[in-house]
């Protein structure tokens, strides 16, 4: 019998290429595809010299308009809208099509079988969400006296950080699908009513949130020149690198863990 | 030798929905048929031997061990679901080496097994095809392939007919018979008695979700006999087969539905075979499919209820 990560190996391989042809490719490129036409909209803007980038006579700069884009377009939207469309799908898929039977009777654990198509799922957001904002960075950093090559260390930065985003939301959610009914619902719910919520407010809720974590990691990426520097103040309260890390490595474990678990245990009653 | 699997006191129930009530039963090696109306729990004691469902009271053992939770059993069952649902954007080849690769098989190996399936089901031609390209009868040959692909000493079948033209029909019922030759332990289920007696004698009979008989299908045989027989056919040239089909002395009764016929018949084994070679010399066009709505079995059912 394949070992569980064998057998993760081998669900990965199928659910790849279904999962890049599925409907939600569509949608997920509509997601990713958006800010890539608002980078483009900036970069013609800088070039006709605008004056909608000049605040207090201060020119905005490219980096700066590519740190607000990262935060604003993927770590608070893309990446969670991402996470919860795919997490809560990896299982329910499976199911709603009723192909869940050829993955379930097969010498390999349920679990592997979440596994392979978390795995899925990572690869297949990062071959769209990274490219993505690599072309946006090469689309604006340039402009106003903007470098590549000294810009380039905080990419690497921002793309590991959207690539962490992507792993811990697809993971509470993929626990989130396979534990509860109308996951899509809660999914919804935690990342535009809770999160917004509680990240904003003072106190100690927000630790029960993935973005607070995120935001310990992002600052570099937050501009702190001009206008940006005001949206920065209203993300006070940050933790730090090290305990980001920390806390956002314990939601994935214990997300990754918890939603093995729920495959393992639940039945998946097909409507016939 | 080991009976392949034993039900001991099945229950199964979805929340206040009886599906399986307390049955005990031991399928002996061969080809055995499971035989009832839908929703007789036909399919619910499949996937509950097939460890897709956990029983609420009572065990299954499958080869001798419970199959709850025990991945390791399924080198050597073989499943084929009711259900026509696939991969669509795959070929045949690429289904089937994916999922005999899930059974620890090196990818040429696992290639080599899934063409020795497609084989072994008249597919090879059409391998490389999308599945969603595939007719009716071909995606469920295609799902008997990923059933046996791995050379599984049990056979799960649900419905393995359902769909197929009447050719592909004879050619499976015949694979069936040689799996079982071949020394495969074999459990199909059916709604159709003429299917399944062309397979086996040995069958057990299910009703509201309880076994109500196992062992020799012929002492049910006149009972089915005695209630007419209901056939529906979708055909290319309907009224053509039907002006055929209306000439024999044992068809009672011959309706048009959109695309096909339904006809009642006294003697279904004469028809079955009048429509097997009407389809063989395709005098009256290609037969698509042949299916048999389920009140033929529910009047037999329901008398052997009183």
């Amino acid at each position: 019998m394949p070992s569980f990560w064998a057998g993760a190996a081998r669900v990965f391989d199928v659910s790849l290429g279904e999962m890049l042809w599925s409907r939600r490719t569509v949608f997920m490129a509509l997601v990713t595809g958006g800010p890539v036409l608002v980078a483009f909209v900036v970069r013609v803007a800088f070039a006709l010299d605008l004056p909608a980038f000049r605040v207090n006579d201060l020119v905005v700069s490219g980096p700066t308009i590519f740190g607000l884009m990262v935060w604003v377009f993927f770590l608070r939207f893309t990446v969670p809208v991402l996470g919860v469309f795919y997490g809560t799908a990896l299982m329910a898929d499976e199911v709603e099509d009723r192909t869940i039977t050829y993955l379930f009777t097969r010498p390999i654990r349920r679990g592997a079988v979440l596994m392979g198509k978390y795995l899925a799922y990572l690869a297949c957001t990062g071959f769209v969400v990274l490219p993505s904002v690599m072309l946006i960075y090469f689309l604006v950093v340039p402009s106003r006296g903007g470098s590549l090559a000294a810009g380039f260390p905080s990419l690497l930065i921002d793309l590991a950080l959207l690539a962490l985003g992507l792993a811990v939301y697809g993971a509470v959610f993929a626990f989130v699908g396979a534990w509860f009914r109308r996951p899509l619902l809660m999914g919804l719910v935690f990342i535009f009513g809770w999160e917004p919520a509680v990240v904003a407010v003072p106190g100690y809720l927000k630790q029960f949130s993935i973005a607070h974590y995120l935001q310990g990691l992002v600052p570099h990426a937050i501009p702190q020149d001009g206008v940006v520097s005001l949206l920065a103040a209203v993300f006070r309260e940050v933790p730090s690198t090290a305990s980001s890390l920390f806390w956002l490595a314990v939601i994935w474990a214990v997300a990754v863990l918890l939603a093995v678990r729920a495959v393992e245990r639940r039945e998946y009653v097909l409507d016939q | 030798m080991t009976a392949p699997l034993v039900a001991e006191h099945l229950s199964k129930w979805y929340g206040q929905v009886i599906g399986l009530n307390d049955v005990s039963v031991t399928v002996p090696p061969g080809v055995t048929g499971l035989l009832g109306p839908n929703g007789a729990g036909k399919s619910t004691l499949l996937k509950l031997m097939t460890g897709q469902l956990k029983p609420s009271q009572g065990r299954v053992l499958v080869l001798g061990e419970p199959i709850w939770g025990n991945p390791a059993l399924y080198l050597r069952l073989g499943f084929c679901p009711e259900q026509d649902a696939f991969y669509d954007r795959m070929t045949g080849l690429e289904w089937l080496t994916a999922l005999v690769g899930m059974h620890g098989l090196e990818r040429d190996a696992a290639e080599a097994s899934a063409r020795r399936a497609l084989g072994a089901v008249d597919l090879l031609e059409v391998a490389d095809k999308k599945i969603g390209a595939y007719s009716k009868g071909m995606r469920q040959r295609v799902k008997l392939a990923q059933a046996l692909a791995h050379d599984p000493d049990l056979l799960i079948l649900d419905e393995p007919l359902a769909g197929m033209d009447p050719i592909a029909r004879r050619r499976t019922i015949r694979w069936i018979r040689d799996w079982g030759r071949q020394g495969k332990s074999v459990i199909v289920s059916s709604h159709i008695l003429h299917e399944i007696e062309a397979m086996t004698s040995n069958i057990c009979l299910m009703h509201n979700g309880r076994i109500l008989a196992e062992g020799d299908v012929h002492h049910i045989r006149d009972l089915i006999d005695e209630h007419p027989h209901k056939v529906r056919v979708r055909a290319e040239q309907p009224r053509a087969l039907a002006r055929e089909l209306l000439a024999e002395a044992d068809v009672l009764s011959l309706t048009f539905e959109s695309g096909g016929i339904v006809v009642e018949t006294a003697e279904p084994d004469a028809f079955y075979g009048r429509l097997t070679a009407l389809a063989a010399s395709g005098t009256h066009g290609a037969i698509d499919e042949i299916d048999s709505p389920d009140d033929n079995l529910q009047a037999v059912f329901a008398y052997l209820v009183k």
